[in-house]
């Protein structure tokens, strides 16, 4: 059995996310993104490569959908409804209630400003939502008899999920985007120990290790206090959702600590509409507000009034946040050009602005004056902050949820290529899982676990109700891996329960497999028990042997042959101590080693060929492996044992 | 079921008309089937009722036996130890019986489990069995556990403890069920490990090593509940192996501490809280261990020396990754929970390294600006700790984080900055002006904080003289126009300079002579303020006393004034920050008590002397009356005089038989109403006075040895001695100038026996009592114009040598114990009219059966009966209740509002008890006590407490309170 993962999207690249898995007879496609930088065909991904003949809902088994971000959903509709998909789609009930409104507002943005040909409709839109399956976390859906997905928490924005499936015995975790550290709003993304083959993640961030998100806040705070206290004003600008959510629970936080009183005001197109989202979504968010929100929800804003355009001239210290966020246009840029001549002012800027845009102007050095169009020159004085918040897990992230999961094989997506090979490379050396890092366009196959139901005889289910540990010294590899080995130091004890030991798994032609205990082998099979015993006649020098002898043939009698293993055993029992020697009367037995009086001159274990064999006697010893030791010291005494007869 | 209810319903009244003996042979017929559940039921009834008779219990035991015997049952088990439970001459009995029967004789397991339960809980209640259980066999034990049922094997070793197994033993067995394929085994088994590593038995290295291992490997488990117990396990087994060898210390502290670090960023809260809450208990690691865990990034200076412990190259990355960062992590994680405890561990880890303790500072400001109360007082009290450690060092960067919490809206929050603000050593001159601004802020904004802020900034002031007087010479012009004029200082700016400008002179440079003297004589117009809140330091008196003198002269010894510096220091000791916001509402009583403290200092030289009241309104005859009972009284009081010498030379068993005679004899005077009762309720606690002090002397005894002289028994009876002295001197009104000399020498020779014996601590607080005691002498022996007698002029000469040469020479125990010679009781002679101050105290209708009731959380109204017998509205009453778990809360009583000041006065008064707990009852302990005015080493007693000693005035009452039902 294989899993075959093919990477539509985001292989190597930040953009068009899109995995198709195929994993025991199953096809999920994992998100259905599109390329914002493109505007030609390859913004979408290729699905020719799904299904030639274009019948998609016989190639896929469902379509699951981790978060509202363009560039894991923007493809759906045209999907759907251009290309025909018409499957299950899954996704969590913040997403599916958050997508439509991202789709349908880039939908305008093309048309509307950019004049573009129309990819779908807004019906198209409202039609495409209509086949969504809404899921909630950690809710087990059984898409199909054999197919199971499951959700996880993943932090970055409202409603992403990490989506778990399984298949028969073969299992995957595709992670969307997600976030390893939680902010002010969301919490940090959350799965179960799982036993998994194949771990699909994100890796924007493959090589950054990000420091502690405090400084970044506390540097941003004490920009804003001390702006505000000098009676400047802050002008924030950002998205509706997400960032805006984030910063205002911050300041609304130091507001109320340090009982501040200046005004923070949410310009129009911030409508309280997100915050409303929010506000109904209390599960989703971070742990801080799920626990408070029965006495405050940390949504409604206190400090947060309504801006009005009439108040961008009026005086006095506030904070307004505005979209959108990169003052690429619309109301913040209004605001930013009657804000930034004055010194006293403050504009925080999130880590990343579009090319082209007035915020990336900004972000490249200092620039006292700036080009709005080519007629208006604007006199920047204010002081700029830059923010670098970022809703995605970076490189420590990635790896610490890796060791948590320890999947048999990962694959990296939604990166970039050179930092992705960084990362692989120290997944591989690390934690020594196989990793892979495809383009877009290729398939990675891997093996999967393969299962086998077998029945089990009742003696082994019984003996597998006891425990049944054993302890045993030894000097072993640690296990866990992260040990600090030295051998200076004592060997280390260790436990083993042997219940599944003492099971054999029986496969016979066309029958089911079967486990025995180890006990019911022989019987089942029908054959005897054997043993590997070593064997040695070990001749011991009596000095006066021929005296004894008696006359008949030079053939020790019986009465003859018990008394010298009567001095052997004596003999023994004075060296060995605590040996437990049993005398059974023509052989001595000590464990499982076995002496007795052998007459034949032949026998085949006599290794010496002694001249002088009429002055010895010879013992034949037999023993098991298990007692080599000893029997190496009971031959050492036997050869030095000098028989005086009597 | 219609065939149980018709059954039972027969029974019923047939229960009530038989006699044992009809239901005897009821039974003993259809004794071979098993007893049916009417019958067992009826027989819990017999056992449970006491009045029972004996001869019914002794039949029940054999039939529940015999039924043992024929089918063992666990209900009867349940029964049978239910009834040795409750008839203790049957537990041998049943105890053999349960053995015999059903132990060892039982096929399934879970009943043999249930007999086993049995036998223990029996032994539990009967201590003569507590053999027995001891010699129940180890190996059944364990091969009940060996069994196939789970549900017995994790009862059995969560229970383990019980059947008392043998250390080695019980380690084996937990260790192999570690392994058990049910995480919740595993669970227990680990718990197990952690019980068993507190016995301290084991010392086997290889055993010790083992279970560490164990351990670890199961921090990889699936179930979050065994990571956690892993992690426990992995803490104390990691501990005892770090313990175990001086040499290989540091390697196996830096692998525990290493091992415990990859659990910080598990996904499952518990378990990450487990792991901060066992990093903290480490105290030894190597430095750049530490300090990884405070960058995500692997350092260059790790990645140099490659030393991550001793570990080998190979496993170096993984080491440093799983190390990387952790507590920083910790500190951002999304759980308050997982960041107070990252925040707590912080608090050893800093102790270590103080290159670390700088890193981790820098993080630890930034927690500061953390959403949860919690956490960001964690944070403060981490910083606290380090403070007293000596590794706080702050940096200018720090400041706005830190001195913005100053503004924090939490009272709790501001003043644990403060504490901090009280230790840290600041750098330089900006940032003492920094947090100067920002004290005044805080000021501002909070007024309630007023006396808290003054104390900071006296201490700041101690501590950076050279800055204060830079601060105080540019500001000395603002202070100057703030005074002319009206000199009302109402800005808190200047109140707060003059508070920094008069801390100068104390400070260890000789900055004093550039503190204007004008600025200590503007000081002096805000007495009240500045002294409330210096009561660490001095008192008003002393406060006064320093700010005319340094008005006056800039030459002088703080040492002459009477001003606590130099002592250990500085009020960390008494820091302690309470977790939870409940104390919140204490914010309430604690500013009536502020207001108190005003009244409090003019009291300060309130003597308890009254006027002399005669018994001048009494009729002839009562006076006849009255000394026919004062004259018995003297003479036993000058019998008491007459025993001394027995005292001294140690015939203390005597000495104690003749005393308890005495108070036979006193005893038949009680029944008298005119007067005389003050006087031998007076005589009586002075005979306690004299009997503890007999017990006493016995330890200071030169010839006689005491066998079981422990420290701790002489520590008790002084401190009994203390009480019985605080209540004679301030329980009564009426007393003469001499008897209080008497009574103020007797105190004396107490502090005096304290100081003799070197092992018995706080010498500073005592030569403090002993101090101010003799300077009240000596004032009472001025006015009263009366000779000292031998040995309180001896105590005057020492105290004043001791005052004048160096401190150390103060803690010489043998010139006190010298002083011990020239001590002889003297007579005490009773002749004025003594009244006794006491309290009777009621709560009504109270009972187990009617208790108050209450809604959990919220406060509750005790309804008390208050009877006042010659209190005067000087007296400060408080109301103590104190919950089983030790929590006290006190009630302060405003005499004022409660009827003239008659000698008896009764009043209703309903004592608001705030922290009621989250249970459905509870009961409460209400005393009243009085401040004892004339005790000035103040207890700290935070949040509303009394500021001094109390003595009990009434007997302690309990209370009911029982919480309100839902419907």
């Amino acid at each position: 059995m294989a899993i075959d993962s093919l990477v539509l999207g985001a292989g190597q690249q930040v953009g068009k996310s899109c995995v198709v898995v195929s994993m025991n007879g199953k096809r999920i496609m994992f998100d259905c993104g599109m390329d914002m930088a493109y505007h030609d065909h390859r913004r979408y991904p290729d699905f020719s490569r799904i299904s030639n003949s274009g019948d998609f809902d016989s190639a896929l088994t469902c379509i699951v959908i981790t978060h509202f971000h363009l560039d894991h959903i923007g493809a759906l509709p045209y999907f759907t409804e251009v290309c025909g998909y018409s499957g299950p789609i899954y996704m969590t009930y913040p997403t599916k209630a958050l997508a439509p409104l991202m789709l349908e507002d880039y939908r305008k943005v093309m048309v509307e400003r950019r004049g573009e040909e129309e990819q779908f409709t807004s019906e198209h839109i409202v039609e495409c939502m209509k086949k969504v399956i809404a899921v909630d976390l950690k809710q087990t859906v059984h898409v199909d008899k054999d197919l199971w997905i499951r959700a996880y928490y993943a932090g970055h924005v409202l409603g992403a999920a990490m989506f778990y499936a399984k298949v028969g015995d073969t299992a995957m975790v595709y992670t969307g985007d997600y976030n390893m550290t939680p902010d002010r709003h969301l919490g940090a993304a959350q799965i179960d120990r799982l036993q998994l083959d194949l771990l699909i993640s994100e890796s924007t961030y493959a090589t950054t290790i990000r420091d502690s998100k405090y400084g970044r806040e506390r540097e941003f705070l004490k920009a804003v206090h001390k702006c505000v206290a000098g009676g400047g004003k802050v002008l924030i600008p950002t998205f509706a959702l997400g960032r805006a959510q984030e910063l205002c629970i911050l300041l609304e936080d130091y507001w109320e600590r340090m009982n501040l009183k200046i005004p923070i005001y949410f310009s129009s197109g911030l409508t309280m509409q997100a915050n409303m989202y929010y506000k109904m979504l209390i599960s989703w968010t971070s742990q801080k507000v799920k626990e408070t929100y029965s006495t405050h929800n940390a949504f409604d804003f206190k400090h947060v009034l309504n801006f009005d355009r009439s108040m961008i001239a009026a005086p006095g210290p506030c904070v307004l946040f505005a979209t959108p966020g990169w003052l690429s246009g619309g109301f913040s840029l209004e605001v930013f050009k009657h804000w930034a001549p004055s010194e006293m002012n403050l504009v925080t800027l999130p880590g990343y602005c579009a090319a082209g845009t007035i915020g990336h102007k900004l972000m490249s050095g200092k620039p006292t004056k700036i080009d709005l169009d080519k007629n208006t020159q604007l006199d920047v004085r204010c002081q700029i902050h830059q923010l670098s918040f970022s809703p995605h897990t970076d490189a420590k992230g990635i790896m610490d949820l890796v060791k948590f999961l320890s999947p048999k094989h990962v694959i990296l997506v939604h990166g970039e290529k050179p930092k992705m090979a960084t990362l692989k490379g120290r997944i591989h050396s690390e934690l020594g899982i196989p990793c892979d890092d495809p383009a877009n366009n290729e398939t990675v196959s891997i093996s999967s676990t393969h299962y086998v139901k077998a029945r089990a005889s009742d003696t082994f289910i019984h003996s597998s109700l006891n425990p049944n540990f054993k302890f045993s010294k030894s000097i072993s590899e640690d296990e866990s891996g992260s040990c600090l080995k030295d051998r200076r130091f004592m060997p280390q004890l260790q436990v083993t329960d042997e219940r599944t030991a003492e099971g054999i798994l029986i496969e016979e032609k066309n029958k089911k497999a079967k486990i025995l205990h180890q006990d019911e082998l022989l019987l089942m099979l029908g054959e005897k028990k054997h043993e590997v015993r070593f064997a040695y006649c070990c001749p011991i020098n009596v000095s006066n042997l021929e005296e004894t002898k008696s006359t008949s043939d030079n053939v020790l009698c019986t009465s003859d042959r018990c008394s010298w293993l009567q001095l052997l055993n004596n003999k023994l029992s004075g060296e060995i101590s605590g040996g437990n020697i049993q005398d059974f009367g023509e052989h001595l037995q000590v464990e499982s080693f076995d002496i007795s009086v052998c007459l034949n001159d032949k026998c085949p274990y006599r290794i010496i060929d002694t001249q002088n064999k009429s002055e010895a006697v010879f013992f034949c010893c037999t023993w098991s492996v298990a007692d080599e030791k000893l029997a190496w010291k009971i031959i050492s005494i036997m050869d030095n044992f000098d028989c005086e007869s009597h | 079921m219609p065939y149980i209810s018709v059954s039972v319903s027969i029974f019923k009244p047939k229960l009530h008309s038989l006699s044992l003996s009809l239901l005897m042979e009821e039974l003993v017929p259809s004794s071979s089937e098993p007893l049916s559940p009417q019958t067992l039921a009826s027989f819990r009834s017999f056992i449970i009722n006491p009045s029972t008779p004996q001869s019914k219990i002794s039949s029940i035991f054999e039939t529940l036996t015999r039924s043992l015997q024929l089918t063992p049952d666990s209900l009867v088990l349940n029964l049978l130890s239910e009834l040795a439970s409750r008839h203790s001459n049957l537990s041998h009995l049943v105890f053999d019986s349960v053995r015999s029967n059903a132990l060892l004789s039982s096929e399934s397991i879970r009943l043999a489990a249930e007999s086993l339960d049995a036998l223990a809980s029996i032994s539990n209640t009967d201590p003569t069995l507590s053999t027995a259980i001891d010699e129940l066999d180890d190996r059944l034990f364990v091969s009940l556990c060996f069994g196939p049922s789970v549900s017995v094997r994790s009862w059995l070793l969560r229970n383990a403890e019980r059947f008392r197994i043998g250390p080695y033993l019980l380690l084996t067995l937990f260790l192999g069920f570690t392994k058990d394929p049910y995480p919740y085994v595993r669970k227990i088994a680990l718990d197990g490990l952690v019980g068993v590593s507190k016995s301290g038995i084991i010392e086997d290295r290889s055993m010790i090593n083992g279970c560490y291992c164990r351990a670890i490997e199961l921090l990889g488990d699936m179930e979050d509940q065994v990571r956690s117990a892993a992690i426990r396990t992995v803490s104390a087994w990691g501990l005892i192996l770090v313990a175990s060898n001086l040499e290989t210390k540091l390697y196996w502290s830096d692998d525990l501490f290493v091992k415990l670090c990859s659990m910080g960023r598990d996904m499952s809260m518990v378990v990450r809280v487990e792991a901060f809450d066992a990093l903290g208990k480490i105290n030894l690691v190597s430095e750049d261990i530490l300090l990884q865990t405070l960058s995500k990034r692997v350092l260059a200076i790790t990645k140099e020396k490659r030393s991550l412990g001793q570990c080998p190259a190979e496993q170096f990355e993984i080491l440093a990754s799983n190390v990387a960062g952790v507590l920083v992590h910790g500190l951002e994680d999304e759980f308050y929970e997982v960041r107070k405890s990252a925040c707590h561990s912080l608090r050893t880890l800093t102790i270590i390294s103080a290159e670390f303790a700088g890193e981790a500072l820098n993080l630890l400001m930034d927690v500061l600006n953390d959403d949860s109360m919690f956490v960001r007082l964690e944070a403060l009290e981490t910083m606290l700790h380090m403070a007293t450690c000596g590794h706080l060092k702050v940096q200018g960067t720090h400041m706005h984080m830190f001195l913005g919490t100053l503004l924090d809206s939490n009272t709790l929050i501001r003043s644990a900055t403060r504490k901090i603000l009280k230790l840290v050593k600041l750098p330089n001159i900006e940032l003492f002006r920094l947090s100067f601004d920002s004290l005044i802020e805080n000021l501002e904004k909070h007024p309630q904080d007023e006396a808290d802020i003054f104390s900071v900034l006296f201490h700041t002031g101690c501590n950076h003289g050279k800055f204060v007087v830079s601060t105080i010479n540019e500001a000395s012009e603002e202070i100057d126009q703030a005074s002319e004029g009206k000199l009302g200082f109402d800005s808190a700016r200047v109140a707060a300079l003059l508070v920094l400008a008069i801390s100068a002179p104390l400070s260890h440079g000789e900055h004093v002579c550039s503190i204007p003297p004008r600025i200590f004589s503007y000081a002096v117009t805000l007495l009240g303020r500045i002294s409330r809140a210096l009561t660490d330091i001095m008192d008003q008196n002393a406060l006064l006393a320093y700010l005319s003198q340094c008005s006056i002269s800039t030459t002088f010894s703080a040492t002459e004034l009477n001003i606590r510096r130099g002592e250990p220091c500085l009020p960390v000791a008494n820091i302690e920050i309470p977790n939870d916001t409940s104390n919140e509402i204490d914010g309430s009583t604690r500013t009536s008590s502020q207001q108190e403290k005003d009244g409090a200092s003019k009291l300060q030289s309130w003597t308890m002397r009254e006027p002399l009241e005669l018994a001048a309104p009494l009729g002839e005859f009562q006076v006849e009356v009255r000394d026919e009972v004062m004259k018995p009284i003297n003479l036993i009081l000058a019998k008491v005089k007459d025993i001394w010498p027995s005292i001294h030379s140690g015939f203390t068993n005597e000495v104690l038989r003749t005393l308890r005679n005495f108070k036979e004899e006193l005893a038949t005077f009680t029944s008298d109403s005119l007067g005389t009762i003050g006087a031998v309720a007076f005589t009586l606690q002075y005979l306690q006075v004299i009997k503890q002090l007999a017990k006493v002397w016995e330890h200071f005894l030169p010839a006689k040895k005491l066998c079981s002289s422990g420290l701790g028994e002489l520590d008790l009876i002084l401190g009994k001695l203390d009480m019985r002295l605080r209540e004679l001197r301030s329980r009564f009104t009426g007393l003469s100038m001499e008897q209080e000399l008497q009574i103020l020498e007797l105190v004396l020779l107490t502090c005096t026996l304290r100081l003799c014996k070197v092992e018995i601590c706080c010498h500073f607080a005592t030569l403090k009592k002993l101090s101010t005691t003799v300077s009240r002498v000596e004032s009472i022996l001025k006015s009263a114009n009366i000779e000292p007698t031998i040995f309180i002029s001896e105590v005057g000469k020492l105290l004043c040598l001791n005052e004048m040469s160096s401190s150390e020479a103060s803690c010489n125990p043998f010139m006190f114990k010298e002083l011990l010679k020239h001590f002889s009781l003297s007579q005490f002679v009773l002749c004025g009219r003594l009244n006794q101050i006491k309290a009777e105290l009621t709560i009504p209708d109270n009972d187990s059966e009617n208790p108050l009731p209450f809604v959990s959380r919220l406060p509750v109204g005790i309804p008390c009966d208050i009877t006042l017998h010659n209190t005067s509205n000087e007296n400060k009453l408080w109301l103590r209740m104190s919950m089983d778990d030790e929590s006290t809360q006190f009630v302060f009583l405003d005499l004022n509002l409660f009827g003239s000041s008659d000698e008896v006065r009764k009043f209703t008064y309903v004592a608001p008890f705030y922290k009621t707990p989250n249970a459905i009852s509870f009961t409460l302990r209400v005393c009243m006590g009085m401040e004892c005015l004339f005790e000035d080493v103040l207890s700290v007693k935070k949040y509303g407490g009394p500021e001094r000693e109390l003595t009990y005035l009434c007997q302690e009452r309990e209370v009911h309170l029982s919480m309100i039902s839902e419907h």
